[in-house]
């Protein structure tokens, strides 16, 4: 018992990082009167539990809350459990709650279960992500016109890439493109970093990435952008990928795949308020911009709650419509 | 001798009083929690990150790494003592562990030598990580798609071995291991599968719980059978250190296996997404095809080395991918992945050149780690095999515990519970109608890498064979494969013809 002692003792010391309440509150209807409880439905140290870290750190030491976050990892059913729990939440704790939602989350949500983003109260988004198309060491083919040419020739082409986000992006873009599965095939990987190992074997002719996760390997030379997957063409040592409109007579696509705060249905408009302004002050700090944007090479692009709401619902009405649901 | 030099400055790095005192901290909680049912290394090492944020890198670093790596010693103590393991890799001590412990009496030897071999596999495994660490990864990078899927039909078609008397049984269970493996989320396309509208299951069954649950819970209503039975106090004279050294000749038996399974296992441990349990489960399968002293699976002290020895190798092994080009062989690689990330490292192809004295920090206090935590196993194995006298009334409620805080840590919830009282019964069940449970375990361990493997190579190849004959690698694999198979049919049609003779009953 003596193991588990410890284990406690462990689990207790963690939480205590967050013990950090500040002194003043804030001005406002609402201001919480017990711990907040932050519901994150993937494993602890994966991306979605360093945004959550990243927020709930940063809140607490700029004073915006006086309440501890307490955060619940809630992985059954593949997220689903926590995000129904988080849902039906009600009464005082609807408005002590909180949940890490991305699109990547919303799509098998809509796909598998009928958990619908109206069950939520939409508090915001805080960053927005696209991937682009990789070539690597050992690749045929060098630029994405030749990726192109070389389907039109009856070749078929495969792009590796990650799950959720990646996949709706794959078929936006064959879409585009008016090919089908096979001239152009996926494969989902379990994660980004699965995908990137299988094309610096050279199993794969591209691979999908966002910028954060192949940033390294393009440093180094083992991977080499050539097409963004959005309207304009990105930053720094990925500009010389183009755009599809630069590629062809296509429209450019881009799928956003964004990082999102949600509460339960039952939650107060003045505690979803209160919320937002706390989101708003952490994404407008510097330690924001400069530790988690512009590190993870995202894009900051804070909607707040009504904006969020609009936003969240017009993306589940479009996947809706795209897996005729 | 240029890494030798890395190394050495590697350990100028490790060799100040903090950070040994961090290693230390990180080998015994890795130990404890390695020994706890189902808190593996995953969740260790994620609950200790936050930890971390505030501590400087190298020293967060050389904690979860010794934390990490001793995990894998601790999993054999309940694997070996109370038949329940501790983690995944585990589930292969328990086939001779337990019996060594309990028919043969030997507990303090079965630690020892479950010890001995972690600490030979592992110097192994880390020796070739020091020499030859980004060689070694850039051959894990040619295992593709096509390459796994060979690899692991050969692991898989090696489950024949662990079937026992009845090979229709142990087929039955195999196959039955694989239909539960296939519940939840389609690992390609996420489409659910055998789901029942269960919320729950969408995310398939939970392996630490359905292990638990499998041997450790049915072992708690087996024990509940023999609780009126007398204790004959079975381990009177070996409760000391010295009671449980091992003599020259066993050390002469685990010393051959040991060896073997270092190798096999590092190279297993760099492979990706393969892990520590495949490259026990490989290194135990091999030891088969080898002399053992005393049939495997009686309590043999070559069962537990070659499985013991390669499992830690395989942890040694798995830092070559993360470390030259930050790819994450487990979940316990990716969530250090996120640590590094969280103290501004970049891991990636570049971690060496940019980070040098955090990478060679890192392998130097693996070895350090490796020696910490083979004094304080020999510190601690006295005191742990009392365990085997406590009188079963009382272990029953203490097993029993131990399986229900097990299976609810996995995922912080009833659910895990909930699989695990299920499966033990039916692991009971099973086990008194003589089926072993063992080749199950691993179907279920081994099918979705399988399944996924073999699918993203059929997307590559268009739906052609030829993708496992064309690459050298895949086709060694698939000729093995073949030789496998064939070779009980060729025997037997020689013994039939009278070209062999007929091998005497046992």
């Amino acid at each position: 018992m003596k193991k588990f002692a410890t284990v406690l003792l462990l689990i207790s010391l963690s939480i205590s990082l967050f013990a950090q309440g500040g002194a003043e509150a804030q001005g406002g209807a609402f201001s919480p009167s017990r711990d907040i409880e932050w519901t994150v439905t993937s494993s602890p140290g994966g991306g979605s539990d360093i945004y959550t870290r990243m927020i709930s750190d940063l809140a607490s030491k700029m004073d915006l809350v006086e309440k501890n976050f307490l955060i619940n990892y809630k992985t059954d059913g593949g997220g689903e459990v926590g995000r129904l729990t988080v849902s039906r939440t009600k009464g005082d704790l609807a408005n002590h709650s909180l949940l890490t939602f991305n699109s990547g989350d919303l799509m098998p949500m809509l796909k598998n279960t009928d958990n619908r983003i109206e069950n939520f109260t939409p508090i915001a988004v805080m960053a927005v992500d696209k991937q682009l198309l990789y070539i690597g060491e050992y690749s045929q083919y060098t630029s994405f016109a030749e990726v192109l040419k070389a389907i039109e020739g009856g070749k078929s082409v495969v792009i590796a890439g990650s799950k959720g986000d990646d996949i709706a992006t794959y078929e936006a873009l064959i879409e585009e493109l008016g090919i089908n599965e096979n001239q152009l095939s996926f494969i989902t990987n379990d994660s980004t970093s699965a995908a990137i190992t299988s094309i610096l074997g050279g199993h794969v002719d591209l691979c999908m990435s966002k910028p954060a996760a192949a940033s390294q390997y393009v440093l180094a030379g083992k991977l080499k952008p050539i097409l963004a997957l959005s309207q304009t063409r990105f930053a720094g040592n990925l500009s010389e990928a183009p755009t599809l409109s630069e590629v062809g007579n296509y429209k450019n696509v881009e799928v956003p795949v964004w990082r999102g705060i949600v509460g339960p249905k039952d939650m107060s408009p003045e505690a979803a308020a209160y919320y937002s302004a706390m989101a708003k002050s952490v994404s407008d700090s510097e330690a924001w911009k400069n530790d988690y944007i512009l590190k993870n090479g995202l894009l900051s692009e804070f909607k707040g709650a009504e904006e969020a709401a609009a936003f969240m619902a017009a993306f589940q009405a479009t996947y809706l419509k795209k897996i005729g649901k | 001798m240029d890494n030798l030099l890395m190394l050495m400055q590697g350990f100028t790095v490790v060799l100040t009083v903090q950070n040994i005192l961090a290693c230390l901290f990180g080998a015994f909680l890795g130990i404890i929690v390695g020994a706890m049912p189902g808190i593996g290394s995953l969740a260790g090492v994620a609950l200790l990150l936050p930890l971390t944020y505030k501590f400087n890198p190298t020293t967060a670093i050389i904690m979860l790494g010794a934390l990490y790596y001793s995990n894998m010693y601790g999993g054999s103590y309940s694997a070996i003592l109370l038949n329940i393991p501790g983690d995944s890799p585990a589930i292969m001590t328990t086939l001779d562990g337990y019996p060594m412990a309990t028919k043969r009496k030997r507990p303090g030897q079965a630690l020892l030598t479950a010890n001995m071999s972690s600490f030979i596999g592992g110097t192994i495994g880390m020796l070739i990580l020091t020499f030859m660490g980004p060689a070694l990864a850039d051959i894990g990078l040619k295992f593709g798609p096509a390459e796994m899927t060979a690899l692991l039909l050969v692991a898989m078609t090696s489950i024949g071995w662990l079937v026992g008397d009845n090979p229709v049984k142990g087929l039955l269970l195999t196959c039955l291991g694989i239909l539960i493996a296939a519940m939840g989320m389609d690992t390609l396309s996420g489409v659910p599968r055998y789901d029942f509208g269960n919320i729950y299951l969408l995310g398939g069954v939970p392996f630490t719980p359905f292990v638990i649950g499998m041997v450790g819970f049915a072992q708690v209503i087996r024990l509940m059978g023999d609780r009126n039975k007398k204790t004959e106090s079975k381990i009177e004279q070996n409760l000391t250190i010295k009671g449980s050294l091992l003599t020259l000749h066993d050390f002469r038996r685990l010393l051959p296996p040991a060896i073997r399974s270092g190798f096999l296992g590092t190279f297993v441990g760099v492979l990706p997404g393969a892990g520590a349990t495949t490259g026990a489960f490989l290194g135990y399968a091999t030891q088969k095809a080898f002399k053992n002293e005393e049939m495997l699976g009686t309590g043999a002290i070559e069962g537990i080395a070659s499985c013991e020895a390669a499992n830690n190798a395989a942890a040694a092994g798995a830092f070559a991918p993360l470390l030259a080009l930050g790819i994450p062989g487990s979940g316990t690689g990716a969530v250090l992945l996120g640590g590094l990330m969280m103290w501004g490292l970049n891991p990636g192809p570049l971690l060496f050149t940019t980070n040098p004295e955090f990478a060679w920090g890192l392998i130097a206090s693996l070895f350090i780690a490796n020696i910490l935590t083979l004094i304080i196993a020999l510190g601690i194995i006295p005191f742990l095999i009392r365990i085997l006298s406590v009188p079963i009334k009382l272990l029953i409620p203490i097993v029993s515990i131990i399986c229900l805080v097990g299976s609810y840590s996995t995922t912080y919830s009833m659910y895990g519970v909930f699989v695990m009282l299920i499966s033990g019964v039916f692991g009971y069940i099973f086990e008194k109608s003589g089926y072993s449970t063992a080749p199950m375990l691993l179907a279920f361990v081994l099918a979705p890498l399988l399944e996924s493997n073999m699918r993203k190579a059929f997307i590559i190849s268009q739906g052609s064979m030829d993708i496992f004959f064309d690459k050298p690698i895949a086709l060694a694999f698939i000729i093995v494969l073949f030789l496998l198979i064939l070779f009980p049919i060729v025997r037997f049609l020689l013994t039939k013809f009278g070209v062999l003779k007929k091998k005497i009953a046992k």
